[in-house]
């Protein structure tokens, strides 16, 4: 079983994105200076795969961090996770919002990991440019079954691979014969483990692979292009100020339990 | 005129509001001088009150498409083959806007791919200039908006329901019915359905009040006292994404950009910092109330009402007084 790891990483959520723009002249977001992490669902699809690698020793794990040289020590961070093959795929300048050309490259960076894989694991969202696009796209482009939103998945003895969601209200067992792509979100079950430190270590030494994307046609022009990007005020809701109760926490509590009866009475509960 | 067309896949009950399309659809007709017609695709070919709702959303044209074989249930790649077909009949060019949501999401990309058409993503506003389609949509978990442009012919994209309603078409809908014969994948093996455990918390979409716990509950035992809250309001409990992934509450709980998009009446947002990728996954027009120990959290920037205290203080008392006659 070939399992394929696709990985994004995204700007850390934690720093603030005030002067994000589009760099002069082009099409890509200016990003310099921003540190990167994967996010939880790159890291639900990482340990997704890992736990597939620990219940059977026939599944190879490859991953792949789509991205360019800013994404090295993330690199090194999936590395320590001692995957069987991790490379960083992409070159200086890189943009995934085209998603007709990111399905091509994501194509490519998968069949550059292995010929036919089994199984290709993504986040439900792939980077900051995705809303969960990408992963349902690239498994039509290529003739892949799709599972979007998995929690957990598993391989059975007959080969299939056997993935549970939640779909509206109720939760699904899908049974699917590869090759399989399955986006994964996350849950409690697959929250990434800590790497052991020998691992770190072992891999802050190691060369970095990289594999360059093949040329893509050299007139082509993106079919979707990003023309701005800017950090947006949350939107105004109704309230405007906030009241805060004031007093002692008892008579807080009481206001606030008052509030919820007048509230409960004109909606008739 | 330009058409726009919206995808209704019905009977799934994933799909939390399958009109969602039409209404966005009518209201991105109204500002561009545009035309709405609605697919709505069935097991029955008689669904006549799912036609009057679409034409009460505004659709100008409506066809409704049976299809037999269709499961009771169906599972996306049968909605796919079967939407993939009516489009190749009905629509060579323009908008195809399908409900936001795993389903629809997922059917807008695929379709896209299938039809050599370009998938815009979820948006939050489509434009023209001309012959130039603009999108909207968020990036950066919610943090910022990008504004993409397109020249293809056709485009895909999932919407939410607009804030703001459109008025239906001034003339009666021209109303067509079909049935579709073709071939439904027959390869895929229906999915296991567990059946929900009793004590499954309900779901957060739909609920008229919704309490909601973050990162500042500190674990499992604060939501214990949310699903106490949530019962004897008669709502349902939402989660932040760090809860989610703490385990705390389930992946069916998440609001949030990356979660479920809610629109109860109101929301309590206990133990909630508010960041801007839980703030995504609330209706504009629902009244917030805040219980955070922190008195600089951001969520009291968008709530109306605010407690400042740790919730162990507040919740017990609450429910007790809650619960008293």
């Amino acid at each position: 079983m070939e399992a394929v790891v696709l990985l994004a990483g995204v700007v850390d959520p934690k720093w603030r994105l005030d002067g994000l723009a589009l760099r002069p002249g082009t099409a890509l977001v200016e990003e310099t200076g921003l540190p990167r992490r994967l996010s939880p669902f790159d890291e639900a699809a990482l340990e997704t795969a890992l736990k597939l690698r620990d219940a059977d020793p026939t599944v190879r794990v490859t991953a792949v961090l789509v991205g360019g040289p800013a994404n090295n020590a993330l690199l090194r961070a999936i590395a320590a996770f001692r995957p069987h093959r991790v490379f960083r795929f992409g070159g200086v300048a890189l943009s995934l919002w085209d998603p007709l050309a990111a399905v091509r490259l994501l194509g490519a960076a998968a069949a550059a990991a292995v010929e036919r894989p089994d199984l290709v694991l993504m986040g439900r969202e792939f980077g900051d440019g995705d809303d969960g696009a990408l992963p349902p796209a690239l498994a039509e482009a290529q003739g892949w079954r799709f599972c979007g939103l998995a929690h957990a998945v598993s391989l059975a003895e007959d080969g299939a691979v056997t993935l549970r969601r939640v779909r509206g209200p109720r939760e699904e067992v899908l049974r699917l014969r590869p090759p399989v792509l399955a986006s994964i979100t996350n849950d409690r079950g697959n929250r990434l483990r800590h790497p052991l430190l020998k691992n770190v270590m072992l891999a802050k030494r190691e060369p970095i692979e990289v594999v360059a994307p093949p040329p893509d046609a050299p007139a082509a022009a993106p079919a979707l292009a990003l023309r701005d990007i800017a950090v947006v005020p949350p939107p105004t809701r109704g309230a405007g100020a906030c009241r805060f109760l004031t007093g002692p926490v008892e008579a807080q509590v009481e206001e606030l339990a008052a509030f919820l009866r007048r509230w409960r009475a004109a909606v008739g509960g | 005129m330009r058409r726009i067309c919206a995808l209704v896949p019905l009977g799934d009950p994933a799909v939390a509001d399958p009109f969602a399309a039409v209404a966005a659809a009518a209201a991105i007709a109204a500002r561009s001088a545009g035309r709405v017609s609605a697919i709505l695709l069935s097991r029955e070919a008689n669904a006549d009150a799912a036609v009057a709702q679409a034409a009460r959303e505004g659709a100008a044209e409506i066809l409704l498409a049976s299809h037999p074989a269709l499961p009771e249930v169906p599972q996306t790649d049968h909605l796919l083959t079967a939407f993939a077909h009516l489009l190749r009949m009905e629509a060579h060019e323009g908008l195809v806007l399908l409900p936001a949501g795993p389903v629809g999401e997922e059917l807008a990309a695929r379709l896209a791919l299938r039809l050599d058409a370009v998938p815009l993503g979820r948006c939050t506003d489509i434009a023209w200039d001309g012959r130039t389609l603009t999108a909207r949509r968020p990036a950066y978990g919610g943090r910022a908006e990008a504004v993409l442009a397109t020249e293809a012919p056709l485009c895909f994209a999932a919407m939410r329901r607009p804030v703001e309603t459109s008025a239906p078409a001034a003339d009666a809908p021209a109303v067509r019915a079909i049935t579709l014969d073709v071939m439904l994948p027959g390869d895929l093996p229906p999915p296991e359905i567990r059946e929900p455990a009793a004590d499954r918390p309900r779901r957060p979409e739909g609920a008229r009040i919704v309490v909601a716990g973050g990162r500042g509950m500190g674990g499992p035992e604060g939501f214990a006292q949310l699903r106490e809250l949530a019962a004897v309001l008669d709502g349902a409990v939402g989660a932040s994404l760090p809860a989610v992934d703490a385990g705390w509450a389930a992946v069916a709980q998440q609001v949030g950009q990356s979660g479920a998009f809610v629109t109860p009446e109101l929301y309590l947002a206990i133990g909630l910092s508010g960041t801007p990728q839980h703030l995504a996954g609330i209706g504009l027009n629902t009244r917030i109330v805040a219980v955070n120990s922190d008195p600089e959290a951001e969520i009291f920037r968008v709530a109306e009402l605010g407690l400042v205290a740790p919730w162990q203080e507040v919740l017990p008392k609450l429910i007790e007084k809650l619960r008293a006659p």
